[in-house]
């Protein structure tokens, strides 16, 4: 259940990435992925931390569970956007 | 083959199978008779239980054990007389049994031999003779014992059921330390016709016997009567070997049990060299100690009451299964005067051969079965309400049905009324075949049933949008008919493909209920593309030339063409930042109030009782507790009790209610008539129970369920990313993901918000939202991958609304379509139904919109990307002032290229359709490419407005814009094309 949470956190958080300017890596599609993935990650970390489970069941799924896809999911947006916007400056100067 | 004759035929296929579908349907009276319509056990009550198999030795269970487990099972089926019994493997390891007309759970089991318990009984003091006292050591005529070379408990010496069973309703009750059962039994008998009615033999309550009559719709005779054998006495079957018993052959019995199998341990076939083949066993706790005794008092009595020099009047034991005569093997007083020492066991002989011993074996190991079976999950479903879902579920259908075809008819008229035709001919022979291979039709199923009311129409819609556009660019009817099929018929095959593999992925990998959704959602999209597509463009081409359809308006054309000019791809963000909103809310509910998974994934007893009696919450939860009720041996705890609706219509008012615990045994929850130490028992007595449906899954089967739906999810996935891929791009298959994606995790926010409960048939409703959401999205971005031909000077955001703009009116048709018949569902449907179509209207609602607003605008970004479609951004918007308007109006972007054609044409145009003569420009075009060898490849349209010249390859190369499934253009005509001969060949 706590996968399904994060899932879901990353995805949402993923849709006010169209307000960006697109220069994430991949585009649309490399945010949405990194979105999702970054939410998994800190949700598996900050769980096996906090309640010694890396992905908590139906029963130990609470709103703080849900929340710890949300420092994952921004910064996994972030740094696609970096990147990619590193790489359009290069390509650019090219 | 001509058109007209290829039309011909069609109809005629389509008339032939129509009157075959009737035959099947109703038959012909006094020469065919229409097959039933075979009913699944949630329309028309029984008992379903699932278990799992273990082997004896604790190994993996073989395919062939598994096999001969379900065919011993169903042998004790028909030879109990239990009609309709539904005995199958299921995956590796589990069987899955249904039992029409059986009401009880306790009863199911034994029927099928899972329960099956042998007991030992002393022969000659048990049997009761004819004269109704106890036949004794010295009453060979009633025991068969070895007076004779019959050997004892043969059928020979018994009676039949009618005597006894009107023998033994003559002894008074009796209670002994060990009885097969405490409970009276009852028949019905008639004493004219000496005869005995008990469809599933007797049952411990007058209740259950009368109900066992009515499902099976026995009439009693007139002079029937009730008898009732009280505790105490016994009736058992003669056999001819073990598992064979014979007809109307039955010896009474003292119901004093002195043994029972669980105290026999490791029962094998072996060889011995003075008794040839021998059953051994061993036993448990003080298994051996009673043993002993009891052949020492068969010894003993055989001693006494055999005189010197006469023939030993050997003793017997009898070992009995379910109400069967195993075995009744002899002591021989002289080989063991104080009894068997069992301390190492024991053995049977007597003439065995190998199979005889083996199955005798078996029965001693495991009541019947060369298996150990868990029971994982046990379904008891009354029979009025399965009734009444049906009722409610073809009411749905027909609602369904009739907003479908009011809909057809008020927006599409002349073809709205082909598509009704078509929707009454796929309806036959969708029933048709329903009776004919036999589909056991469940509550999932008629759900899948109504919603391929709304795919079958989907079709028609689809292709009739495509003709009025035909129609609208100035074709005649006929024409806007050719080209409308010839061109929507790549997006329906598209749609209907992802559908179809959907449902083939939900019918491989789910459970049975499930699967009957899938099958009946399967075989409704195959049929309705023969319907919709085949049988409908033969309708309308024969009707082509007749007044009826002369006039576009016939074909639902208005003057005025709606046209919609919104900029979907600019407003894709607050779109975006809509459904991100709703996900959020969805992902907190997630976390604050979890998700209400039903028993099917998290195991549990599940009871829905409807009461004669007021009853409140508090009353029937004090009820349970006062029983102090157990799951594996520890409490269950506090029931979770909801007050349901419910109607009776034998009852003005009732009390419905909903009880869910932990997982309880069949026994605890007991039967109709159960004593009051019984879950129902209780609830009946202080209540009165008028409606009964209880359900128990354990923990595995939870498991399995919920293991089979991600796994099904997955692969469904997976399957309509590859065909999308190779459809489209690899580019198109990613939005679609995402997509579906957004339609699922917003169902399921949605249940997590609401609380409703995630059932089985919710998994089957996800799985139908990625096909249908799937259906939705392939029929836009066929327009897409269209306009990407036609618009070679365009932005994709341009191309996109503009393919939007266009299939707008469609999508929103298509889902209005498949809606109508959810909601049908929703508000007509029982609850089960309800539940499901609740799942699916939030995903086909959310499949509507995602594929407009989320998996286009995704395409969008992630194709404007590519550098054809940067370069032509960039023109675009330095045309403009640097911004790139919504939709391609003015200069370059505007020019249209009219792409090839590079599919087989239809009919050749040699005279103006219409009757006034006027010729279409469309018309036109197609008789000068007939007419003349080679037309421009690509024209452009007229230029709009004044502009800077056109130039196509400015921003693409010729691989950058075109569709790697696009067939390579053949030159036609000039120097290598074939002459084309005129005339006929001499």
């Amino acid at each position: 259940m706590g996968m399904l949470a994060w899932v879901i956190m990353g995805l949402a958080l993923w849709h006010f990435a169209i307000w960006l300017p697109d220069r994430f890596y991949g585009g649309i599609v490399g945010a949405f992925l990194a979105s999702i993935v970054g939410g998994i990650v800190t949700g598996v970390l900050i769980s096996a931390a906090a309640k010694g489970t890396a992905i908590p069941g139906r029963h130990a799924t609470d709103l703080a569970v849900v929340l710890y896809a949300v420092p994952g999911a921004l910064a996994g947006m972030a740094l696609i956007y970096l990147y990619g916007a590193a790489r359009e400056r290069a390509e650019q100067r090219s | 083959m001509s058109e007209r004759f290829r039309h011909a035929f069609v109809l005629t296929l389509v008339t032939v199978l129509v009157l075959v579908a009737l035959l099947a349907v109703v038959g012909l009276p006094g020469v065919v008779k229409a097959p039933k319509t075979r009913l699944g056990l949630d329309l028309k009550g029984g008992t379903e239980l699932i278990f799992k198999a273990h082997t004896l030795s604790g190994g993996p269970v073989s395919s062939s054990q598994l096999a001969d487990t379900v065919n011993i099972m169903r042998s004790r089926g028909n030879t109990l007389g239990v009609s309709g019994i539904d005995i199958r493997p299921y995956g590796s390891d589990e069987i899955t049994v249904s039992l029409p007309d059986v009401q009880n759970p306790v009863k199911a089991e034994q029927v099928v031999g899972v329960t099956g318990l042998l007991l030992f009984y002393d022969w000659e003091a048990s049997v009761i003779a004819p004269s109704g006292q106890i036949a004794g050591p010295n009453d060979p005529a009633a025991t068969c014992d070895g007076q004779s070379s019959v050997p004892a408990g043969a059928p020979s010496c018994a009676m039949t059921e009618y005597a006894a069973v009107v023998l033994a309703s003559k002894r008074p009750a009796a209670h002994y330390p060990t009885m097969s059962s405490n409970a009276p039994s009852f028949y019905y008998v008639d004493d004219k016709k000496k005869a005995v009615y008990a469809p599933n033999g007797p049952e411990p309550t007058k209740a259950f016997l009368d109900a066992d009559i009515a499902l099976k719709h026995l009439k009693l005779p007139a002079g029937a009567r009730l008898v009732e054998i009280k505790p105490g006495t016994v009736l058992v079957q003669a056999t001819s070997a073990p598992e064979v018993p014979v007809p109307n052959a039955f010896y009474v019995l003292k119901d004093d049990v002195r043994l029972t199998g669980k105290d026999i341990s490791n029962p094998q076939t072996t060889t011995d060299p003075i008794n040839g083949v021998v059953v051994t066993f061993g036993f448990k706790n003080n298994g051996a100690s009673v043993f002993q005794a009891i052949t020492a008092t068969l010894a003993h009595r055989g001693q006494n009451n055999s005189p010197p020099g006469a023939t030993p009047n050997v003793q017997h034991f009898a070992v009995t299964l379910d109400g069967q005569l195993v075995t009744v093997p002899s002591i021989d007083f002289t080989q063991y005067p104080t009894g068997i020492n069992a301390s190492n066991g024991s053995e049977i002989s007597g003439g065995f051969t190998f199979t005889t011993a083996n199955q005798l074996s078996n029965v001693m190991a495991s009541g019947a079965l060369p298996v150990k079976l868990e029971e994982l999950s046990a379904e008891l479903l009354s029979a009025t309400l399965g009734h009444q879902s049906l009722n409610q579920g073809l009411v749905a259908g027909l609602v369904g049905l009739a907003l479908v075809v009011l809909f057809l008819l008020v927006f599409y008229r002349v073809l709205g009324a082909i598509a009704v035709t078509a929707l009454a001919v796929y309806s036959l022979y969708f029933y048709a075949l329903i009776k004919l291979i036999p589909v056991t039709l469940t509550l999932p199923g008629i759900a899948g049933l109504i919603l391929t009311i709304g795919v079958a129409a989907d079709a028609n819609v689809v292709i009739f949008e495509r003709v009025k556009e035909e129609s609208r660019a100035g074709r005649s009817p006929l024409n806007a008919i050719t080209a409308g099929y010839r061109r929507g018929f790549s997006a329906i095959v598209d749609a209907n493909v992802v559908t179809f593999m959907a449902a083939f992925i939900l019918f491989i990998l789910s459970q049975s209920d499930v699967q009957g959704f899938a099958l009946t959602l399967g075989m409704g999209v195959l049929v309705s593309l023969f319907t919709a597509v085949a049988a409908t463009r033969a309708m309308l081409g024969t009707m082509g030339r007749t007044r009826a359809i002369r006039a576009p308006s016939a074909l639902g054309v208005s003057k005025r063409r709606r046209s919609w000019s919104f900029d979907f791809m600019g407003s894709s963000r607050w779109f975006f930042t809509l459904s991100g909103t709703i996900l959020l809310i969805g992902a907190v509910a997630i976390g604050a109030r979890g998700v209400n998974f039903g028993i099917d994934f998290v195991s549990g007893t599940q009871v829905q009782a409807t009461f004669q009696r007021p009853a409140s919450v508090a009353s029937v939860t004090s009820a349970i507790n006062s029983l102090h009720l157990k799951s594996q041996g520890t409490s269950i705890g506090q029931p979770v009790v909801q007050q349901t609706s419910s109607t009776n219509k034998h009852a003005k008012r009732t009390y419905s209610y909903q009880i869910a615990t932990k997982t309880l045994s069949v026994e605890s929850i007991g039967a109709a008539g159960s004593r009051t130490n019984t879950l129902r028992g209780l609830l009946n007595a202080r209540f009165g129970v008028l409606e009964w449906n209880q359900n128990s899954v354990g923990a595995s089967f939870g498991k399995t369920v919920a293991d089979s739906a991600a796994v099904a999810i997955i692969a469904s996935l997976l399957a309509i990313f590859v065909y999308i891929a190779l459809r489209f791009q690899w580019k198109y298959a990613v939005p679609v993901m995402i997509a579906l994606m957004h339609d699922l995790l917003i169902t399921a926010g949605v249940y997590a918000l609401t609380g409703r409960q995630v059932t089985a048939s919710t998994v089957a409703a996800l799985l139908t939202i990625l096909g249908y959401s799937m259906y939705d999205t392939i029929i836009v971005f066929d327009r897409v991958r269209e306009n990407v031909q036609k618009m070679q000077n365009a932005a994709f955001s341009q191309i996109v609304n503009r393919s939007m703009s266009e299939v707008l009116t469609r999508s929103l048709a298509t889902s209005l379509c498949t809606l109508l018949p959810i909601l049908a569902l929703l508000f007509f449907g029982g609850s089960t139904l309800k539940d499901f179509a609740f799942a699916l209207l939030v995903g086909v609602a959310s499949g509507a919109y995602s594929s407009i607003f989320i998996a286009s605008p995704v395409l969008t970004h992630w194709k404007e990307r590519e550098p054809v479609y940067r370069r032509r951004h960039a023109r675009i918007a330095s045309e403009h002032g640097g911004v790139v308007p919504a939709y391609a109006t003015a200069g370059a972007a505007a020019r249209e290229v009219v792409p090839a054609d590079t599919r087989r044409r239809g009919r050749r145009l040699t005279q103006p359709t219409r009757p006034d003569g006027i010729v279409a420009a469309s018309e036109f075009r197609q008789m000068v490419e007939e007419l003349h060898t080679e037309p421009p490849r690509a024209r452009p349209a007229p230029e709009p407005e004044p502009g800077p010249p056109s130039d196509p390859a400015a921003d693409a190369r010729p691989e950058d814009v075109v569709m790697p499934d696009e067939r390579p253009q053949r030159p036609r005509g000039g120097a290598k094309s074939r002459p084309r001969r005129r005339g006929r060949r001499r």
